[in-house]
């Protein structure tokens, strides 16, 4: 049982390796923390891109060093450089090796400090990782013998969300944190509706039926959670609605220690994580670690 | 057991305003203005110069100004009864709350008839401009068959079908992201109608006025009976009471700003149009505005600028519409109205899918089937029902009610409603005979349709599901809270 953890080689992951500690804490596994290298091109004369190969190895080596010095021991860790075309394709070679329960990144640089940004390297992963893939905001902090206290899985109204629900159940179970379901839903702009002729808040009894269609689903997938062995502590389903995704997101509160679990598009026929485009809104949009999990996944 | 009249005159209680979900009022006197014109323009100033120009003359500039006072005045008795009421929604809504069951009904089927109706004629003038601009840019044009209604000569209106389809697609997927803004349909609005009169005026004629009022005051209100249609949106703004920010005073300043710039355009599109073309040869021209432009410059390119400018924003109009009328009979199966099916939401859309898709197979029938003069007589006289009912209804509601605060009264009480009762029935009757008839029967279908299923099925009738014994049948209108007047 093990996470892979992809650190950038660029730069220092205190995030990742937070959100990894976690993970590893409630789950009880331990960590293989990689980095990427570029493989060298194809042999040529002039060998130009030794020195740069140096130059990665070693912003790589420092990168584990810094990962080892933040776990401090306290984490089981192995450290690996791993040399690959892409950091993608290394990541994914990495998985096919380890075979991990998940794969755990962190944001990009360049995102809103506390929320989630994602790179070309999360992006490309959340379209074609083949095991569950955990995502940090940005700045994430947590201490390292902290846990998982409670997953929130996002409950999206289909077949494969209500699997999704039942798996983040036994995760929850196993990491001994309790279990909310949620719904998201965006409040369209006043004008669409007056524009419409139909009023200003056209769209609210829309919402209010949705909402006791949702409530009575949960209730009934909260009825199923009930009796699996070993089952979480279930809190009661609830429903965030908002003028936008952060405000919806926002608006069911939330508290260190927190994990929202989002499932793949259900239009897609594989086996693999593949974000849907709500999916996607709810990962950009999100405060707390988000793990996005394949369609049909085999549960850890 | 409950008797009929009191079925018929129960009013539904407005909901209480819980704590949890505050009245934002956030939309401002600009902004009102903004939605009134962009719900206006668009509905109808592009295609119905070749419906009202034979009819009307040269005259028609006439027949324009009075369907916008007329449009006018009902607007502002929309406005009223919408700020007597602190309801969410449509005219249905309001006259729910305020006149009874029987008349919500009557509005109801109004309603209906005139956004299922409207949005057909619209996307039928969509398809015309759709083959304008093909036909310019590629020099091919859909075949006539393919293009034109049965009585027209054709085997079904494909383009207008294909626009529907489309709409139903985004509305059932959820359209609350993709819609262009307002801000942007309005500019794109005002200034393709802008490039048409400034363009258009370069080939003015004075001789196209010589026969100013050929058919003379009768072609004049026939003529404003189908153009009439052009300004079904205006009372969009109405409601918006929950959301303007100082309603009293912005509801009707928005009202009349933004009637004032459509009369405006309005008038400046059809006197440039007359000016640049021989009214005779108004009749039966697609796409008439890019027409006009290509025979006054000689090149196609003018043509197609407007006509590309048509078709995004009759695009934009179709949806709302439509959107408009599946939120209305969402409303109506809540209440028990029409069969539940109307009131099922997706669990993974969020969006209403039995609705949408009901709603756009019948629209996408008439628009494919009947010719466009036709179904804008049928949008005119559903709107100017609607619009009777509503000034009826402020009246009644004023001498039933009269210390009932409102947020906002209609100057010159009580002439503004009666001359706007009497503009209604005036348009009305110079409508065909067979539109009148077609309208009557489609109401008095509704209102059967209600004695054996609605009546029974209400919220409001005890007993039922939704419905409240402890209510009381008239329930007398609940005063606006303090906090709406400290908001203001």
């Amino acid at each position: 049982m093990t996470l892979l953890v992809g650190v950038d080689t660029g730069r220092r992951s205190t995030a990742v390796l937070a959100l990894a500690a976690q993970l590893a804490n409630s789950l009880d596994t331990d960590l293989v923390v990689a980095a990427v290298v570029a493989s060298p091109w194809p042999p040529s004369r002039a060998s130009v891109d030794h020195e740069w190969r140096a130059h990665d190895r070693a912003a790589a080596e420092q990168v584990l060093d810094h990962a080892a010095s933040v776990l401090g021991g306290e984490v089981s860790a192995r450290f690996v450089v791993h040399e690959a075309a892409s950091s993608r394709r290394g990541l994914l070679e990495l998985v096919g090796e380890e075979s991990p329960d998940a794969i755990v990144l962190g944001s990009s640089s360049r995102g809103e400090h506390g929320r989630i940004s994602l790179g070309a390297v999360s992006e490309a992963l959340l379209h074609a990782s083949p095991v569950p893939v955990a995502v940090a905001p940005v700045g994430y902090r947590a201490a390292l013998d902290s846990r998982i206290v409670r997953l929130t899985a996002g409950y999206g109204g289909t077949e494969a969300a209500e699997d999704l629900v039942l798996g983040a159940a036994s995760i929850a179970a196993r990491a001994g944190g309790s279990l909310r379901i949620v719904s998201f839903a965006v409040r369209p702009e006043a004008e669409t509706g007056i524009l419409a002729g139909a009023g200003g808040r056209a769209e609210d009894p829309v919402l209010v039926e949705w909402v006791e269609l949702i409530r009575s689903h949960a209730s009934a997938i909260i009825d199923e959670i009930e009796e699996l062995d070993p089952r979480p502590r279930v809190e009661e389903a609830v429903i965030g609605i908002g003028e936008s995704w952060a405000a919806a997101i926002d608006d069911i509160g939330w508290t260190d220690g927190d994990l929202l679990v989002v499932g793949s598009s259900g239009l897609n026929p594989l086996a693999r994580v593949f974000l849907g485009s709500h999916g996607a809104k709810i990962v950009r949009n999100a405060g707390v670690p988000v793990l996005v999990v394949p369609r049909s996944a085999a549960w850890p | 057991m409950t008797s009929i009249a009191q079925q018929l005159f129960r009013r539904k209680p407005i909901p209480r305003e819980s704590a949890d979900s505050p009245l934002r009022r956030t939309i401002g006197l600009f902004p009102l203005m903004a939605i009134g014109i962009s719900a206006t323009i668009g509905t109808g100033i592009f295609f119905i110069m070749s419906q009202a120009v034979p009819l009307a003359g040269p005259a028609v500039v006439w027949s324009f100004a009075i369907a916008g006072i007329v449009a006018g005045l009902t607007a502002l008795c929309y406005a009223e009864l919408a700020g007597a009421v602190p309801v969410s929604g449509s005219t249905y809504s309001y006259a729910f709350a305020t006149l009874g069951e029987g008349t919500a009904m009557i509005v109801g089927a109004c309603l209906l008839l005139e956004y299922a109706v409207s949005a057909a004629a619209v996307a039928v003038g969509w398809s015309q401009y759709v083959n304008e601009l093909i036909g310019n840019l590629f020099g091919w044009r859909l075949p006539a068959a393919l293009s034109n209604a049965p009585e027209e000569g054709g085997i079904v209106n494909l383009p207008a079908v294909i626009l529907i389809a489309l709409c139903a697609v985004l509305l059932v997927r959820g359209t609350k992201e993709s819609v262009i803004t307002n801000a942007i349909m309005v500019c794109i609005k005002i200034g393709v109608l802008l490039f048409f009169i400034a363009v258009g005026v370069t080939g003015w004629n004075s001789d196209h006025f010589a026969d100013f009022a050929p058919y003379g005051i009768s072609g004049i209100a026939a003529g404003a009976g189908v153009i009439f249609f052009s300004f079904v949106g205006l009372d969009a703004v109405s409601t918006a009471g929950e959301e303007a920010k100082n309603p009293k005073r912005n509801l009707p300043l928005a009202i009349i700003g933004a009637l004032l710039v459509v009369i405006a355009l309005y008038i400046g599109v059809a006197l440039v149009g007359i000016g640049a073309q021989d009214p005779k040869r108004f009749e039966n021209q697609e796409a008439g505005l890019a027409e006009i432009l290509t025979h006054v410059i000689g090149s196609s390119w003018p043509g197609t600028v407007l006509a590309a400018g048509a078709v995004i924003s009759i695009f934009s109009v179709t949806l709302v519409t439509l959107y408009g009328q599946t939120r209305i009979l969402f409303a109506m199966a809540r209440d028990g109205m029409v069969p539940k099916v109307f009131a099922k939401v997706n669990e993974r859309t969020r969006t209403p899918i039995q609705n949408t898709v009901i709603v756009s197979a019948v629209v996408a029938v008439l628009a494919g089937a009947i010719p466009i003069n036709f179904l804008a007589e049928m949008t005119s006289i559903g709107t100017l029902a609607a619009f009777l009912v509503v000034s009826v209804g402020l009246i009644i509601l004023r001498v039933r009610e009269p210390h009932l605060e409102r947020g906002f009264k209609v100057p010159l009480y009580p002439i503004t409603p009666i001359l706007s009762i009497l503009g209604c029935i005036w348009i009305i009757t110079q409508l065909r005979p067979i539109t009148i008839a077609v309208f009557a029967i489609w109401v008095v279908v509704f209102l059967v349709f209600y004695f054996f299923y609605g009546r029974r099925r209400s919220v409001l009738e005890p007993g039922n599901d939704l419905g409240d014994p402890d209510v009381p049948l008239t329930a007398v209108v609940r005063q606006p809270g303090a906090r709406d007047r400290s908001e203001s």
